[in-house]
């Protein structure tokens, strides 16, 4: 079997302790679907987050991202979700 | 005993954070892989502690759109909510729930055929163990 979804995803599992964790009742359960596209959401959340400060880095003709391009990068992303 | 559940919550918050940071990275890796440049240790954490913390922000957001809809379920609809903000995210998981959608009707029907146990399995709540669906993403 290759790689599901083309690479690295977080497992449903994962995603559905993670917003367990934070629910404030108790009886308060998630969908199948809702774990599988929250799952998609962490995905991008993070793959938007190493992209652009990667582009920043490259704006400052670095290759190595460091964690004030991350940091430069940071507001609009969470502006953006 | 609340020293006990404080610190049955911390390990659990703590396995969890090493999972995201695991994942991060290799979501990372293949970022690094694709635009040639290198992430710092540094740079990884602090995206799998944002992740984190973003997590806390989108489940209290899913718990309380269920909740305005009268819901105890969080199901797909308050996810697309939660994509709102901007448009291509939100047109991206509208879409994916709509393949999700037909996935499932597509199983629902083979396994009619099938003349199997029916097992409702897309709005049903989560249980541990469901491994199909992870096949039906592989776009």
């Amino acid at each position: 079997m290759e790689a599901s979804e083309s690479g690295a995803a977080f497992k449903k599992e994962t995603v559905f302790k993670l917003l367990s964790l934070y629910f404030k009742d108790v009886k308060t359960k998630v969908s199948n679907d809702a774990v599988v596209l929250m799952a998609e959401m962490l995905k991008i959340f993070v793959k938007e987050a190493a992209i652009r400060a990667s582009k920043q880095a490259h704006t400052e003709d670095l290759d190595c991202v460091q964690v004030e391009h991350f940091e430069k990068i940071l507001p609009q992303l969470l502006l953006d979700f | 005993m609340a020293d006990t559940e404080e610190q049955r919550n911390f390990t659990q918050t703590q396995r969890l954070k090493a999972a995201v940071h695991y994942t991060t990275g290799l979501f990372c890796q293949e970022v690094a892989e694709d635009k040639e440049v290198e992430f710092s240790k540094q740079t990884i954490a602090a995206i799998a502690e944002t992740t984190f913390r973003q997590c806390e922000i989108f489940a209290r957001d899913l718990e309380a759109f269920a909740r305005h809809a009268k819901r105890t379920t969080v199901n797909a609809e308050d996810v697309k909510l939660t994509a709102r903000r901007s448009n291509a995210l939100f047109s991206f998981i509208t879409q994916r729930s709509e393949e999700l959608v037909s996935n499932n009707q597509e199983q629902k029907e083979k396994r009619k055929k099938a003349g199997g146990k029916a097992k409702k399995k897309s709005d049903a709540p989560l249980q541990s163990g469901m491994d199909e669906d992870e096949d039906s993403n592989m776009a």
